[in-house]
């Protein structure tokens, strides 16, 4: 049944389906884990490398003896946890149900089409949530409500350019940059202004790599973790200095 | 530090880890769980912290152990990867300050390299501030993940539907 065609047809299949899925923010076991699961269930096994940029994998098939091996490029894509429970969920069906390589493809198009959440709710929600935090470090009502604004300009702001494709470095010190210049704004009424300036940046802290590099690290894969240890901290320095651009220019002073 | 301090406290950090869980798009079907989640953690780091004057790194454990092990029983719910809910639950405890603190320190510390009292201060504000937040996010990580080393096998089957 596993002909050389078919090898590499499902090869191919499986570095679509771990590239996409390492791209959009899932830490490296649960990827190996689901890969090594479809395989099984269409009786075939695989061994990944994954690499920061690229996955080296191959296929074998022990019945036919045949081997084919693929190297994809990790496209960077925005983090997406639907993607993640959704194409693991696939995974488990492929297993249970035994599904054919057509309607695995089928299936991982229409997972890939899913109505995605309407950004402008998003950036309201951020706004929210940053305001809140800025509740939490002892910001007053008026402090809470400078950040509210300035976040969601600040967000809107990093979505637009991401948009557009300009490099991640330069999206994080300008929005940085821009969300703290108008929390600056505050100075001029405010007693609690310097809280409200230093958390406006804080939606900005890259999260999810830093604890997807932590778990890469706890479970083994020490070198995918640190890479992404390494780019998160790369882009907490571009907010730093974005904020400390509205610093200098504001308080002539960092906090 | 009363009771009503630490409600408010975890209503807060429900809000922060919606909206900032929100920027990884998590399911619709996540975004409660994830509130419960960021709620309980933040608001028992806090209560651990005020209350009882536990250092920062060892209540970020003890929070996110806490996570971890109520995400194993959600996931089950919402047929979601624990680290799916988890994830947007940490985020709001990311100590963001103390990070970008650290690099101010190091401006600070270019900035009087002549002075060698300043400069020594400087140069241990930075690396006191880059210990807090490495470690902090280290326990957290750490907090979460320990779940999935002691139950692997129900921790990897969280999204298998049929049965």
């Amino acid at each position: 049944m596993n002909d050389d065609e078919n090898i590499k047809k499902f090869a191919r299949f499986i570095a679509e389906y771990a590239s996409f899925l390492l791209g959009s923010g899932v830490h490296t076991s649960r990827v190996i884990r689901n890969s090594s699961r479809i395989s099984e269930s269409l009786g075939m096994k695989i061994h990944m490398t994954t690499f920061q940029k690229t996955i080296i994998l191959t296929v074998t098939d022990d019945e036919h003896l045949q081997t084919h091996t693929e190297v994809v490029e990790i496209p960077g894509l925005p983090i997406n946890f639907e993607y993640n429970s959704e194409l693991s969920s696939l995974s488990w069906e492929a297993y249970d149900k035994h599904l054919t390589l057509d309607e695995l493809q089928r299936k991982f198009q229409e997972i890939k089409n899913y109505s995605k959440m309407n950004p402008n709710l998003i950036i309201l929600l951020v706004g929210l949530a940053n305001g809140a935090f800025c509740r939490l470090f002892g910001g007053d009502v008026w402090a809470v409500i400078i950040v509210v604004l300035s976040t969601m300009i600040g967000f809107y702001l990093r979505l637009k350019m991401q948009h557009k494709g300009i490099n991640h470095f330069i999206v994080f010190t300008v929005s940085a940059f821009v969300a703290s210049f108008c929390a600056s704004s505050a100075l001029l009424f405010d007693k609690t202004a310097e809280i409200a300036i230093a958390t406006s940046v804080l939606y900005l802290i890259p999260g999810v790599p830093l604890f997807n590099g932590m778990i890469d690290i706890l479970e083994g894969h020490s070198l995918t973790g640190g890479s992404r240890l390494v780019q998160a901290f790369l882009l907490i320095l571009c907010i730093a200095i974005g904020l400390s651009g509205s610093l200098l220019l504001f308080q002539n002073s960092l906090l | 530090m009363n009771f009503t301090d630490i409600i408010i406290d975890g209503l807060l950090a429900a809000v922060a880890g919606i909206g900032f869980g929100s920027i990884s798009r998590p399911p619709k079907r996540a975004f409660l769980y994830i509130a419960i989640l960021s709620a309980v953690g933040h608001a028992l780091r806090f209560y651990l912290m005020k209350g009882l004057n536990v250092d920062i790194a060892t209540a970020s454990f003890c929070a996110s152990f806490a996570i971890g092990s109520l995400s194993l029983w959600f996931g089950r719910i919402t047929f979601c990867p624990v680290t799916v809910l988890y994830i947007p639950a940490l985020l709001p405890m990311v100590p963001g300050m103390y990070a970008y603190k650290s690099v101010f320190a190091l401006i600070k510390f270019m900035n009087h390299l002549k002075d060698s009292d300043l400069a020594g201060k400087y140069m241990q504000e930075m690396f006191s501030n880059a210990v807090v937040t490495f470690s902090t996010v280290f326990m957290l990580a750490l907090g979460a993940t320990v779940f999935i080393f002691i139950f692997p096998k129900k921790a990897y089957s969280m999204t298998r539907r049929a049965n």
